[in-house]
């Protein structure tokens, strides 16, 4: 049920006019099938009355009656009884009771009673004082006879019992056929429904097109949303739409100068920390001791490389660097080659030829990282490849003392280290994991941390492969 | 050699400019020091130098500009300095002709050993565009490109290098069919001479044969001489 329930807003827009058409549908044909039901009984009350008429003509004219004048089977008898048929526990009918109050003082008759009511099957007594219908027909049925005549005739809904007192005392009875001439209710509410509905159908979509089109422009630019993006969206649609991308383009503008002035800001900062930097590189070749020169250069350096860290963390994804395929063999190598060049102990087995679309400075970037932190944690580090479908993944593994699962997550956060101590004698920005995965994400892959059987911590960097 | 070589400083930056041209000084340069570069202009205009070193974000014109100038009315070569990391950065830097590209902060013996490079390269050729800009070299079915200092094989693929290993590689390639011992390799690699049982060139020999030998025991690219040093065997195209 949820299921047929339309995603699209015109589908939602039609299915929910067609399901309000058959609903006021439903309630006109009620009303309808009222209307023509109180119209049967006011035809059969109309014969009852004029049956009575009839019968106080000819006694008000004091004729004696022929035999075989009146077809008495067919028209029915009327019956007189001392009370009414129309006895008191039987729901009767004011409004037919004053249509024949009136019809019978049209025609110059006065009752001083007279009683209306309507019964679905016929009792004993009235049983012969019957019109509207032909009643030979129905009794010469054998089926009938041997039901007695209680049963209605077909096509008959029930029977209207018109009863009038006489000013003597006496009452004048007779029954009246109601016929069922009902329309067929669900064929017709059905055909007119969809006849509406049809002809409602292509204004709606139209209308549903009006809206869901700028809807969707809005929608596809939102999702493909690039900062810097100059070409405003077109306003297009009802006003309140136009109301909306006006909104939209207002504030993609307002991020894009955002964006533009954050990068203008951390372009300034690089170059205004930089330059002074490479005065105080240049400065400290004037240091006469060699170990406090070292340890002064290598204090610069771990600046420069936060610096880079956080400079590339806040560039990513606007990288004018341009992506080609690499030899992920040669990659991993050369950052290897860096590390074992400062005698830490880093091994890798060069496999088979693995090609992935990155942006090399980026990507050597995250591994010298990963590297970094399996060599920081567990002094050594241990690399391999393997491709599972069209994902590469570089494996980093130590032999450190892992992190704790629930922690694991928490190591991308930036500035965070693994040791509680925030000691900058153990190195690294604190943002090396955060700018690896970042660059990983960038590039549509992902760097997972999952603590290994045999102990230590393995990072893998998941590339999509070419 | 009694001619000191005369380098042209030109960074707007005085706190930077200032001890970098003392340690040149010291280095046994002669050194001018220009803080725009119209002051560079009209010093080149006044004396003969062997060597410029540019910063590229200046005020008013800028170190591109002034490099475009420079290479085209001279043979000077150019090193540019800058404070921006990007590699888009560095590869406008050399197409424009610059011959080499430092990031601030910069290590001042590194920049001494890549101007004796450059210097070198220069003096070898007669004209200093022999190796950069915009040029390639094909040979044995892979393509080293210098204006992006990348390798590509057969297949399309980027080969990594590293820097050294970069710059090995060019010296064999752009000089393919002659043997370079380690000192030659190392003064056209690094601007510095071998110190006793100096690895670091075969070194980074059998790092490149790794990367681009089909079987690096058996080099058919990058062959020994014994006795004398290395040499790039086959034939080589210049794009």
């Amino acid at each position: 049920m949820i299921r047929l329930w339309p995603k699209s807003l015109v589908g939602q827009l039609l299915l929910i006019v067609a399901l309000m058409l058959l609903l006021a549908q439903g309630v006109n044909s009620f009303l309808l099938y009222r209307g023509a039901q109180s119209q049967n009984l006011v035809e059969a009350s109309t014969s009852a009355v004029s049956r009575i008429a009839f019968g106080q003509d000819r006694q008000a004219s004091d004729r004696p009656m022929r035999r075989g004048a009146m077809p008495v089977q067919r028209w029915g008898r009327l019956k007189y009884s001392a009370n009414s048929v129309v006895t008191d526990d039987m729901q009767r009918l004011p409004e037919l009771e004053t249509r024949a109050g009136q019809a019978f003082a049209n025609m110059g008759i006065v009752f001083s009673d007279i009683r209306a009511t309507f019964i679905r099957n016929l009792t004993t007594d009235m049983t012969g004082h019957l019109i509207g219908t032909n009643r030979r027909a129905w009794r010469d049925n054998p089926i009938n006879r041997s039901m007695g005549d209680k049963r209605a005739p077909p096509e008959t809904r029930g029977f209207v019992i018109i009863s009038a007192q006489q000013a003597d005392g006496q009452w004048i009875s007779i029954a009246s056929v109601v016929r069922e001439r009902t329309p067929l209710l669900v064929r017709t509410l059905l055909f007119q429904t969809i006849t509406i509905y049809l002809l409602m159908l292509i204004p709606l979509i139209l209308l549903g097109r009006y809206i869901s089109r700028p809807l969707k422009s809005l929608t596809a630019k939102a999702h493909g949303f690039q900062p810097g993006e100059t070409e405003d969206l077109a306003e297009q649609g009802p006003p309140d739409m136009r109301e909306l991308i006006r909104a939209f383009n207002v504030m993609s503008s307002r991020v894009s100068s955002m964006i533009k002035e954050k990068d203008v800001m951390l372009g300034a900062i690089g170059h205004d920390l930089r330059t002074p930097l490479a005065a105080l590189r240049v400065r400290v070749e004037n240091v006469e001791d060699d170990v406090e020169r070292e340890r002064m250069i290598a204090g610069i350096e771990d600046i420069v490389h936060t610096l880079d860290d956080i400079l590339s963390l806040a560039r990513l994804g606007r990288s004018r660097e341009q992506s080609d395929p690499v030899d992920i063999r040669s990659l991993i190598e050369t950052i290897v080659d860096e590390f074992t060049d400062l005698g830490h102990e880093v091994h890798y087995q060069r496999g088979d030829k693995q090609s992935a679309l990155i942006r090399e400075t980026l990507v050597r970037r995250a591994l010298r990282n990963l590297i970094g932190n399996a060599i920081l944690y567990g002094q050594a580090a241990d690399i391999s490849v393997e491709k599972s479908g069209n994902k590469l993944m570089i494996n980093v593994d130590d032999d450190g003392p892992g992190i704790p699962e629930e922690k694991i997550e928490s190591m991308f956060e930036p500035f965070l280290r693994g040791e509680a101590s925030r000691n900058r004698a153990t190195g690294g920005s604190g943002l090396g994991l955060t700018l690896a995965r970042a660059i990983a994400r960038d590039h549509g892959g992902d760097i997972i941390l999952t603590n290994r059987e045999q102990g230590g911590l393995r990072a893998t960097l998941v590339l999509p492969a070419d | 050699m009694t001619h000191k070589i005369h380098i042209l400083l030109v960074d707007d930056e005085a706190s930077l400019r200032q001890p970098l041209a003392e340690y040149l000084i010291k280095q046994g340069y002669k050194v001018q020091q220009a803080s725009d570069a119209s002051v560079a202009r009209s010093l080149l205009n006044a004396y003969d130098f062997d060597i410029i070193l540019l910063d590229v974000m200046m005020p008013g014109e800028d170190g591109l500009s002034l490099c475009r100038f420079v290479t085209d009315k001279t043979d000077i070569p150019v090193i540019f300095i800058s404070a921006r990391t990007e590699e888009t950065e560095r590869i406008i830097g050399l197409e424009l002709g610059a011959d080499d590209y430092v990031t601030k902060p910069f290590s001042p013996r590194e920049l001494v050993a890549r101007i004796k490079v450059v210097l070198r390269r220069a003096e070898k050729s007669g004209t200093k565009q022999i190796s950069t800009s915009g040029a390639a070299y094909q040979f044995s079915g892979w393509t080293l490109k210098c204006d992006k200092r990348s390798l590509i094989d057969a297949d399309g693929l980027n080969i990594s290098l590293s820097t050294g290993e970069y710059q090995m590689l060019l010296a064999l390639v752009s000089r393919a069919g002659k043997v370079l011992n380690r000192d030659q390799l190392l003064d056209i690699t690094q601007g510095r001479e071998a110190h006793a049982f100096d690895r670091a060139v075969d070194n980074q020999i059998s790092r490149l044969r790794r990367k681009i030998e089909s079987d690096p025991k058996n080099p058919e690219i990058i062959k020994t001489v014994w006795g004398g040093g290395y040499v790039l065997a086959g034939e080589v195209k210049s794009l």
